[in-house]
Formats: structure tokens, C-alpha cells, sequence
């Protein structure tokens, strides 16, 4: 079946970027508008525009409101439906009800995203498919009582991860005994607010580990391929703030290695389409299946770099139940790509959100530089979605001239109005042990002192500005001339109405 | 008191930042500093675009205004912000007095730095807190903060209860330093 | 001592005596406090060599020095006169904490009142510079019967010159009736106060322990009590901030207020973004005073009591150099409902200006008066009628530009046409009805939704309905109610015009004492 047309579940940058691919192929996009967000730029970028701005109900938001957007789908006929990512890309209920319905859905089967969504079948997979696990609790834990229990058995640290999770929400390492209680009720509470599931489940925590993802491919016909590994490590809480592909940290024989692991983890779901299989990687090489997410990532843009092939495309393709054009050997990775996520946090207050209007923005381009961004002048950052302002991905032949460009462009990525994770990146890229490879997922932590960079007279030049301005305010009120000429020639008119 | 004579205007402003810093510069008005012993005069520019910076030294140095108000800025310089509040001499004096009056006995309210919704209060009244130790829990884009303590002592007044929402610098606690 | 061959000598050996008055010590040890003296006050406040002093050489009374000691100081702790301010004749009195904690005596209180007459015959601004430890105990009932004779012409006064109270030091017991009555009441923040009885008092009487900043700090009376208007953190921004008021207000109410020729980069008439600055999600909260910016010249905006009763916002502004007061709903804040504290902090603000001659701009997006137990029972009847009064009772020229909501009492209340509005806009995106749609909705189909199969769908249709029909502007538009609906982006331009044709604005009213505010 060759899909015309696409509904985009989605918003923001992931939203433009299927629009992106979807004007390439001659494909008609709709998107969804939501009062939230009346003005955002990727209602323009889309040929059809659904509107949601009226709320029926106020408990579902708008991209989760499933009966809402397959309802819409069918008013307008379209074929297939692209979740993105977040929202509904992980919901094995919207996947079935878009197969009841006879629409597309470009992602995996419901199947395989139930599967791989449920953590303990997921391990319950992965053993089977011979991949490495870590130890913990066998599916959710009960209580304080038994994560207790459980921790003692594999012993400190362990980590509670929330059952339907993802994204770092409901997750909560435990380092004593004595914390457990404590942290076993914030993970529990975070989940149900985030997944409306409390189900936490409990597992070894490796110390220092690196974060490897395996990009997967595959089609309805059985093929699976993975197009290299993206390196993870530089996370806070869980949240990935900058990625690359590939990792310094592996050789041609572990990219092997772990990538057919990866494979046969796909596998064994019978899976298709996108999806990336999340790994942890010990000091010493050996490494542990977390998770597979099936959909298309944040950061798939420096897979597509490096391998140049256009992950939504394929996974448009995929759903069409074409063939994958190439097998394994066919894919080459091609020179390094970083990607920098630039988010409005403010980086001097433990990464906080920081509300507002972009007011400017503005970066440079040449042949090394995408910027995927759902923002442009005038967007405003709301407290209904994610911080995200925008992804810069630099690709160079050698991670060392990524690196330097990735300073170039940096330097050159403009943004007024809000606070933003650039001096973090900045910070990054002047560390040496980053500059090496050197890294894992402590580098925040524990390599990283001073989580913002700056040049030594930047503090100078805000203190001067700050006098400067209140200086000229001063002088600008102060030397205004006032007239009072008028008030004083009092018309009868006016006198009349003075003396009532 | 008879009439001290003296000049009333003097020119002369200081930045003071968060941490105590002072940056004081003469003539502010004439965009010069006294740089290591050299006066190095500071440009402001807006491109056509409507960035504002600074060119200091030949080098570029994106500008953008915060916060501001009354006398209190911040100022962000390249992506990094830094707050001042803006005093003359005497102001500054001022400044210094009280704060050694408040250093010996003063109670710290701890403010919400975001609007969000209170989900848990970890502590009770009167109840002991140490430097660091989680006080409250609040949510607020989706995720759940943990707001901490940065001073030791006793809980002296919890101003909000739990589902409250609250505004960006609302007091939540007050803790007598220890 | 000659001068020119006459002889001068005694005059120059009281100036000398004046001049020795001057104590280093006193004045190190109000500057160890944080404070400055009555001079360098005076010297910050007015234009520079400008100021005049009034009654330099009088002392206390000698005759009440009976029980305790009472020092014979020169200007017995106060210093009166007049100055310049930008170039405008003002008086002001300043208490001097140094001699006798500033406390006021029969002599202190005299020169208080002389000059507060001065400045009422003269028609010019009245300012207080208060430090002052209250009452003087030694001199009793005299010293009583001096606030006595300072609230009283602080009254004559009132509506006729401006009067501006700064509170830098204690204001303590009767002190604090003078402020209260005065227009604007300006605190410069931990070192002063504001109280009837102070600490001791309230500790020997309910046996509680409360400090002097917790019991009637600026913190308190700008946050809790709306007593104070203005708080700065230092004693020359709060007295810089005197200056920049003063430049909205004229001397007195045969004035208008001083006009300010327009910067170069003056607001443009035709601002875009007003268009979108109210969301389309009528639940969603914004900031209105991003919209009084973009209506009002660049930085022109000068907020009134803004930690107070945040759901209503008000103000001075200036449009196209002529100054306004803004009275605006603010939907970040309890949704912009008006309440109890909010309705008497927009009423005050009406009478001012009312009194001197500013006409009233009014930005309306309210759902309607703050529901609850603690509202009615406090008297939201009586206080939300201020308002309404306030806005009836004005004579200056007075517009509304409805921004979204106005529902019920609220519409009515907020200047309103048949409530004497001289211009009434709206913005496309309002809703004018007497209730939301939610709430008609279940009101006039009660019935229906409850024998509805799918009540959620119908209440939605039967919502939009109701939008289409009756909650929108249109309707108003057509009856007459709002003069025009307004493209947010000509807010500006639609009201520089319309208030150049209010300018010679002329009503009669009834002869009558005064009216009976519902106070």
C-alpha cells in the first residue's frame, strides 16, 4: 500500500521533521492544533491542520487523546499515522486501535511496543535471546518492604525504575538502606504521574557505566539490520543532553558484538520499523540489555549522518510493507556526528526549566551543521511540553574536527530571551577527558566541576551593562523635560468641571 | 543637625553580585573601563536581527537583559547569567551595615524558583534540616523537583500545604539558621 | 564680626551655633544603622541646591520639660521648606532621628503644619520624610494634639495637592494615621517600619513574640496589608522613586499632569504582537502588563502596590506623552477575579485620579468576583461596591478596552457603558455575558443534559452555541453597549484619539456635600 497521506501525532521539532521527510516523498501532512499552542510553527509547515483547540476533556491532553486523533484520522481520510516521539509512540493501545481502523501506523506492531514496553517480558526476551541482563526484582515490586528485600539480595546500589517508563521519570538510584523507603515512594509517585502506572521495578545499578543505543531497522519481511551504535553517556538524571554516533568507546568486533545482540533482541518481537535497543557497557567491555524503544528517538538525526539514510523515510517505507533496500553490509558509517541539545534550562540552577519567549534566534549554516527546531522568533516555551528549543548536529570526518566545528557553531547559536543549556555545551567541549572519548555516564557528576563555561571577562561586561543600564535610566527619566504649560491654562470648560 | 556641606551627585556606580563581588566603574554613562591599568572603552551594538552585544577587546559578546528591577539585574553574557544589584557608595554601605546586623540572628525562606505544584513536604514544623536535605517536593513541567535546604537548622514556619500551586518565588518554608 | 562694615555678628554666631549643631557621632550612628540623615535625604529628593529651609532656628517648647528631659535643639528634629523637583515647587518636612528619636513635640508638630499650609495655599506637592520614634512623651497631650492637627490638614488637603508619605525609620502608634491618609505611601525596605503598637505591646497584651520586620516591615505593608505603595531596597532608590512619581502627578488638582515629549523610539501605533498576546485557551493565563506595555510609551509604566493584590493591576502610564492611570484584571492572579482587597486597591486608585485630573484607561478580562465562605463573609458586597462607586462617581474621561472575559457583576463594575463609560472597546477575543458558557450551559439545559446520552458532547455543542449567540462582543457591538470592536493591533492609535476627544470632557453633577462611598 503506498501511503498519500499522514497524520503527525505530534508537535514541536519531531513534528516539522516528519513533515520534512513527508514533503520529499509527496506525501500530504496533517497536523494536530492545540490551544496550548495556537501559534507554533509547525501548524505552517504542514499542508492540513486538524484543530483540537476546543477541549472536550480536560484530564487528556490533546496528543494522547486517542479515540480523538483516530477519529480525526478518519474524518479526513488519511492513511497512516506517525506518533514521533513521547506522547503515544510507545502506546501498544493506539497502535492496535490504528490497525483496528485500517490506518497505518508507521512504527512497530502493538505486539512488539507492548512487549518491549513491559519491562519484565522484555528481560524475560532478552534472556532468551542469549543477551547479558542485569540482576534486580523480577517484575514490579510490591512495596518499600520487598524493594527492601530485593535490594538486600543483589545489594547496594540498585536503582527503581518506573515498569511503563522512559525519559529518566520515575527513575531513583538508591546508594543506602536507609533511603529506600524514601525513594521508593518519590519513584512510585513520579511514575503515576508520568505513566499512569506506579509499578516500579528494582535492579542492580552499575556504577559508571557508559549508555550505548544500537540504532535497528526492520521490515515486515523478517529483516533486521542495526545502523551503529549512539553514545549516550552525557546524561543528567537520566536526561540525555548530548549524543554521538559512533561511540568512542567501542572497536569494530564490539560494535559486532553488540549489535547483533541488539538484532536479536528486535528478533525475537518480530520487530519492524524503527527502534533502538539500550545498552549499558561496563568498564571492562562487557555489557547489559536495559531496553528497547520502539520508535524513532530524539537523537536520530547523527545515525542519519553518518549513515545517510533517512530514518523516517524508512520507517514510512517500512509501513507501506516495503522491502529494506540494503542488508548489513551494505551500511557504512560514515565520519562522526554530535549532536547538542539546546534546551531552555537554566544551567546555573541544577538545570531548572526556564519559561519564556525566544525572542531571537539564530545559528549558521554550512555543509557540517542540521539544526532541527521546532521554534523561530516569538515561540514561546510552555510548561505543557519539553524544554526542547533545539538539536545542532555537527558531522566531520573524524570526531576531532566535529569537535572543532561543533565549537564554531556553538559559539555561533544565537538565542535572546531565555536561559539555555549553550554554556553547558561549552563546557563540555572545553573538558579534556570529553576532548579524549574519555567519559561515561558520571561525566556530569563527578568530571564536570563547573557546569557552564565562561571567558574570564564575561562577568566584567554583565556588571558594566548592569550600572550602564541603570545609569541611563536614571539620566533618561531624570532629563526628560516635563510640561506643565498646559495644565496650567484652565479653560472655563475645565474649571467648571474641577468645581462640580 | 545643621546642613553637612557636601555634593550630592556622584557618578560613581557598583554591580554587586550574588556572591558578594563588587564591580564598580566611575562613569558608566562614558562606556569605558579601567582595564588592568588601561582604559578600554566598550561598544554596544544591535544587529539587524535584534541581538544585542557587546564588542570588548575585539571579541563579540552576546548581550541579553533577564531580569530587571528597581536595582536589581541579571545580565546574560554568552549563555552564562549573572546577577547584581546596582548600589552607589552609600547604598553599598547600607548594604554592608545590615547585612552584619542580619548575619547574627536571621531566619532564610526558601522560595520556589519555578510555578509548579507542591506534591510532598518532607519536613514538619520545628523539625531539624540539614544543608542540602530535600524539604519539598515540587512539580513542574512534567517532572518532579526535589527543592533542598542550603542552610542548616530548624524549621521555623511551612507556608504551603500539599496540591497547592504556587508562583515563582513564593515562600515555601522558613528555616532558622542554626 | 562686620560685614561690610555693619554689624552682622549675631547673626553669624547663630549660624555658627546651627552649623556646630551638627554631631559626626549622630550621624555615624545613623549610618550604622543603614540609614541616611534627614539632610542627605533631603539633598537626594530634591533637585540639587534648590531646597529652601523653613523655621531652622526654633527650639522646643521650654514650657513642658516638667518630666524627663527634653533637648533644646535647633529645628526641634525636623527639617521643613521647599525645593525643586524636575523643576517643580514642592514641600516636604523631614524628621531627624538624631535629635530625640525624631519624636514629635508641640514645636516639631507646628513646623509639620506649617508647612503642610504652605503647600495647600501654594497648590504644590506635600512630602514626608518620616523617621520618627513616635510621640514625644515628655510634652503629653500637646503632643497628641499636634498628630491631631496633622491629620486634619493632611484631610483639608486631600484631592488637592498631592501628598506623599516615605516611611524610612519607625512610623510607630498615631505617626502611622498621617501616611495612611496621605496619597501614596513609599517604604524602603528593613529599615523601616509601620505599626500601631509595636512588639513590647503586643507581646505583654497576647503573649506573642513577633520582630519589628514581621509585625510591620515594608515586606508586610506591600504584600499583607497594601498600607505601603512603594518599597525600594535602599533609602536613594526609594527617594529617587519619589521623584519619578512625581513626574505622573500635577501640583494640584486645578492642574493637569506634566506632559513628556516622545523618544525617538517611540511605540509604534500598530503593535502585531497585541494580537497574540491573549491565548486562545480562555482558561490560559497571561500577563497584562505585557499588554499595558505595548499600549503605553516605552517605559512608561509605573506600577502601583504590585505585591499587592496582584489580581488587579494599576498604575501610571503615559500615552502619546499624556498620562493615564491604568486600573487592569490581571489573569495571571486568581484568574483576574476581583476580591475584597483587590476592589478597594482599585478603588483608592480611581479616586486619585479622579481627584487630579488623570483620565482612567481600564483593561478588562475578569470571570467575575472571587466565590467563598471567607468573601462574603468578610464583605465583598460592601468593598466590591468601592469600586463600582469609584467608577460611577469619576468625572475624568474614562475608557474600557474589554480584553477577554467579562462576566455578571464584574462587566458591570469594571466601567461599564451605562456605569458612565465614555469609551467601551473590545477585542475580538472577548466574551461578554452573564455567565461563562460552562455555567449557562447547565443552568438553561439542565433537563436536557440530564437526559442526554452523551451530556459531555452536548454541553460542548450546546458551549459553542452559546459562544456564537451570546457571549461574544458582537452583541454588544450591535446594542450599543461597546462602541467598537478593535483590532488588538490599533489599541494604541484608537486610544490616543479617543482620549484627545474626551479632553474637554464636561459632566454636571448634582450640588451635594459629597457622596456616601461605601467605605
Amino acid at each position: 500500500m503506498k501511503i498519500k497521506s499522514i497524520l503527525i501525532a505530534n508537535r514541536g521539532e519531531i513534528a516539522i521533521r516528519i513533515i520534512k521527510t513527508a514533503k520529499k516523498m509527496g506525501i500530504r501532512s496533517y497536523v494536530i492544533k492545540t490551544a496550548k499552542e495556537p501559534g507554533a510553527w509547525y501548524l505552517e509547515e504542514a499542508d492540513e491542520i486538524i484543530d483540537f483547540s476546543e477541549k472536550f476533556d480536560e484530564t487528556i491532553p490533546e496528543f494522547l487523546d486517542i479515540e480523538r486523533i483516530i477519529k480525526s484520522a478518519k474524518k479526513h481520510k488519511v492513511d497512516a499515522i506517525h506518533p514521533g516521539y513521547g506522547f503515544l509512540a510507545e502506546n501498544p493501545g493506539f497502535a492496535k486501535r490504528c490497525e483496528e481502523e485500517k490506518i497505518a501506523f508507521i512504527g512497530p506492531s502493538h505486539d512488539a511496543i507492548y512487549r518491549m514496553g513491559h519491562k519484565t517480558i522484555a528481560k524475560e526476551l532478552a534472556r532468551e535471546s542469549n543477551v547479558p541482563l542485569l540482576g534486580g526484582s523480577p517484575g514490579a515490586v510490591a512495596d518499600a518492604e520487598e524493594a527492601r528485600k530485593f535490594a538486600n539480595e543483589i545489594g547496594y546500589p540498585v536503582i527503581l525504575k518506573a515498569a511503563a517508563g522512559g525519559g529518566g521519570r520515575g527513575m531513583r538510584v538508591v546508594e543506602k538502606e536507609k533511603d529506600i523507603e524514601r525513594m521508593f515512594n518519590l519513584a512510585t509517585n513520579e511514575a503515576e504521574k508520568a505513566f499512569n502506572n506506579p509499578d516500579v521495578f528494582l535492579e542492580r545499578f552499575v556504577r559508571e557505566p557508559r549508555h550505548i543505543e544500537f540504532q535497528i531497522l526492520g521490515d515486515q519481511h523478517g529483516n533486521v539490520v542495526h545502523l551503529g551504535e549512539r553514545e549516550c553517556s552525557i546524561q543528567r538524571k537520566h536526561q540525555k543532553l548530548l549524543e554521538e554516533s559512533p561511540s568512542p568507546a567501542l572497536d569494530k568486533a564490539l560494535r559486532k558484538t553488540m549489535g547483533d545482540a541488539a538484532i536479536n533482541i528486535a528478533k525475537s518481537v518480530n520487530y519492524y520499523s524503527a527502534g533502538t535497543v539500550e545498552f549499558l557497557l561496563d568498564k571492562d567491555n562487557s555489557f547489559s540489555f536495559m531496553e528497547m524503544n520502539t520508535r524513532i528517538q530524539v537523537e536520530h538525526p547523527v545515525t542519519e549522518k553518518v549513515t545517510g539514510i533517512d530514518l523516517i523515510e524508512q520507517m514510512i517505507r517500512i509501513a507501506e510493507g516495503e522491502k529494506l533496500a540494503f542488508t548489513q553490509k551494505d551500511i557504512k558509517l560514515n565520519g562522526w556526528a554530535i549532536e547538542w541539545r539546546i534546551n531552555a534550562e537554566d544551567v546555573q540552577s541544577g538545570f531548572s526549566p526556564s519559561l519564556g519567549t525566544i525572542e531571537k534566534i539564530s545559528w549558521s549554516e554550512n555543509e557540517h551543521i542540521r539544526v532541527d527546531t521546532g521554534v523561530r522568533d516569538g515561540s514561546v516555551i510552555t510548561p505543557y511540553y519539553d524544554s526542547m528549543i533545539a538539536k545542532l548536529i555537527v558531522h566531520a570526518e573524524t570526531r576531532e574536527k566535529a569537535l572543532q566545528q561543533s565549537s564554531l557553531a556553538i559559539k555561533k547559536f544565537w538565542i535572546k530571551g531565555t536561559k539555555t543549556t549553550l554554556a553547558f555545551c561549552r563546557a563540555v567541549l572545553q573538558n579534556r577527558n570529553f576532548r579524549k572519548g574519555n567519559f561515561n555516564t558520571s561525566f556530569l557528576s563527578k568530571e564536570l566541576k563547573l557546569h557552564y563555561h565562561q571567558e574570564p571577562d564575561e562577568a566584567l561586561l554583565a556588571a558594566f551593562f548592569a550600572t550602564y543600564d541603570y545609569a541611563r535610566e536614571i539620566n533618561e527619566n531624570e532629563e526628560k523635560p516635563l510640561h506643565t504649560k498646559n495644565g496650567n491654562m484652565i479653560t472655563p470648560w475645565v474649571l467648571n468641571k474641577r468645581l462640580r | 543637625m545643621a546642613r553637612a556641606a557636601k555634593k550630592k551627585k556622584t557618578t560613581s556606580l557598583i554591580a554587586l553580585s550574588a556572591t558578594n563581588k563588587a564591580y564598580e566603574f566611575k562613569k558608566p554613562l562614558e562606556k569605558k573601563i579601567k582595564y588592568q591599568g588601561e582604559v578600554v572603552e566598550i561598544k554596544l551594538h544591535e544587529d539587524s536581527k535584534g541581538f544585542s552585544y557587546i564588542v570588548w577587546k575585539k571579541k563579540k559578546y552576546l548581550l541579553d537583559v533577564i531580569e530587571k528591577k528597581q536595582n536589581r539585574y541579571t545580565i546574560m553574557i554568552n549563555g552564562v547569567w549573572h546577577s547584581f544589584t546596582v548600589e552607589t557608595p552609600i547604598s553599598l554601605k547600607r548594604k554592608r551595615y545590615l547585612e552584619q546586623q542580619n548575619n547574627s540572628s536571621s531566619s532564610v525562606s526558601i522560595e520556589a524558583p519555578m510555578p509548579g505544584k507542591i506534591i510532598d513536604i518532607m519536613v514538619e514544623e520545628g523539625g531539624e534540616v540539614k544543608e542540602g536535605e530535600p524539604i519539598i517536593i515540587l512539580e513542574a513541567m512534567k517532572m518532579q523537583n526535589e527543592i533542598t535546604s542550603h542552610v542548616t537548622g530548624i524549621i521555623h514556619a511551612i507556608s504551603v500545604k500539599k496540591n497547592d500551586s504556587v508562583m515563582k518565588d513564593d515562600v515555601l518554608i522558613e528555616i532558622k539558621r542554626a | 564680626m562686620d560685614v561690610k562694615g555693619k554689624n552682622f555678628s549675631r547673626f553669624l554666631e547663630r549660624q555658627q551655633a546651627h552649623n556646630d549643631q551638627h554631631d559626626a557621632r549622630a550621624e555615624a550612628k545613623q549610618h550604622s544603622k543603614g540609614k541616611l540623615t534627614a539632610w542627605e535625604r533631603i539633598d537626594i529628593l530634591f533637585d540639587e541646591d534648590t531646597f529652601e529651609e523653613v523655621d531652622a532656628f526654633v527650639t522646643a517648647d521650654k514650657a513642658n520639660t516638667g518630666f524627663g528631659k527634653v533637648q533644646q535643639a535647633f529645628g526641634d528634629g525636623v527639617i521643613i521648606g521647599h525645593g525643586l523637583i524636575r523643576g517643580r515647587l514642592t514641600f516636604a518636612y523631614a524628621q531627624d532621628f538624631t535629635v530625640m528619636g525624631g519624636s514629635l513635640g508641640t514645636v516639631h508638630a507646628a513646623k509639620i503644619m506649617k508647612i503642610q499650609d504652605m503647600a495647600l495655599k501654594m497648590g504644590a506637592p506635600m512630602i514626608g520624610l518620616i523617621d520618627s520614634g513616635g510621640a514625644r512623651i515628655q510634652e503629653g497631650v500637646a503632643s497628641l494634639a499636634g498628630y491631631a492637627g496633622i491629620f486634619y490638614r493632611n484631610v483639608q488637603s486631600s484631592g488637592v495637592i498631592p501628598q506623599i508619605s516615605v516611611i524610612l525609620g519607625p512610623a510607630a502608634g498615631g505617626a502611622v494615621y498621617s501616611p495612611s491618609i496621605t496619597d501614596f505611601v513609599f517604604m524602603t525596605d528593613q529599615t523601616s517600619y509601620m505599626f500601631v503598637t509595636g512588639p513590647n505591646v503586643v507581646k505583654e497584651v497576647l503573649n506573642e513574640d513577633v520582630s519589628l520586620n514581621d509585625l510591620g516591615g515594608a515586606g508586610v505593608h506591600s504584600k499583607k496589608s497594601g498600607v505601603a505603595h512603594l518599597i525600594y531596597p535602599d533609602e536613594e532608590n526609594t527617594l529617587m522613586g519619589v521623584r519619578q512619581l512625581l513626574a505622573y502627578l500635577p501640583s494640584n488638582n486645578m492642574e493637569n499632569s506634566p506632559e513628556m515629549e516622545l523618544s525617538d523610539d517611540e511605540t509604534a501605533d500598530f503593535e502585531e504582537i497585541l494580537r497574540d498576546i491573549v491565548p486562545d485557551d480562555p482558561n490560559k493565563p497571561y500577563d497584562v502588563i505585557d499588554v499595558i506595555r505595548q499600549i503605553v510609551d516605552k517605559r512608561s509604566f509605573y506600577e502601583i502596590a504590585e505585591n499587592y493584590a496582584q489580581n488587579i493591576v494599576i498604575g501610571f502610564g503615559r500615552l502619546d506623552g499624556k498620562v493615564i492611570g491604568i486600573v487592569a484584571n490581571q489573569p495571571k492572579v486568581l484568574a483576574g477575579t476581583l476580591d475584597i482587597n483587590s476592589s478597594s486597591k482599585g478603588a483608592r486608585f480611581i479616586r486619585f485620579c479622579d481627584t487630579f485630573n488623570i483620565p482612567l484607561l481600564i483593561l478588562e478580562d475578569v470571570p467575575g468576583f472571587l466565590p467563598g465562605i471567607d468573601q462574603e463573609h468578610n464583605g465583598i458586597i460592601r468593598h466590591g461596591a468601592k469600586m463600582l462607586y469609584a467608577f460611577a462617581d469619576a468625572t475624568v474621561p474614562r475608557i474600557t478596552v474589554i480584553l477577554r472575559k467579562s462576566y455578571g457583576g464584574a462587566y458591570c463594575v469594571m466601567n461599564s457603558k451605562n456605569l458612565g463609560g465614555d469609551f467601551n472597546f473590545s477585542w475580538p477575543t472577548a466574551e461578554i455575558a452573564v455567565m461563562g458558557p460552562e455555567g449557562a450551559v447547565a443552568i438553561l439545559y439542565r433537563k436536557e443534559l440530564d437526559d442526554s446520552d452523551d451530556p459531555a458532547a452536548m454541553k460542548k455543542e450546546l458551549a459553542t452555541k452559546y459562544r456564537s449567540e451570546i457571549a461574544n462582543p458582537y452583541v454588544a457591538e450591535e446594542r450599543g453597549f461597546i462602541d467598537e470592536v478593535i483590532d488588538p493591533a490599533e489599541t494604541r492609535l484608537k486610544l490616543i484619539r479617543a482620549y484627545e476627544a474626551l479632553e474637554t470632557k464636561h459632566i454636571t453633577t448634582p450640588a451635594r456635600k459629597h457622596g456616601n462611598i461605601p467605605l
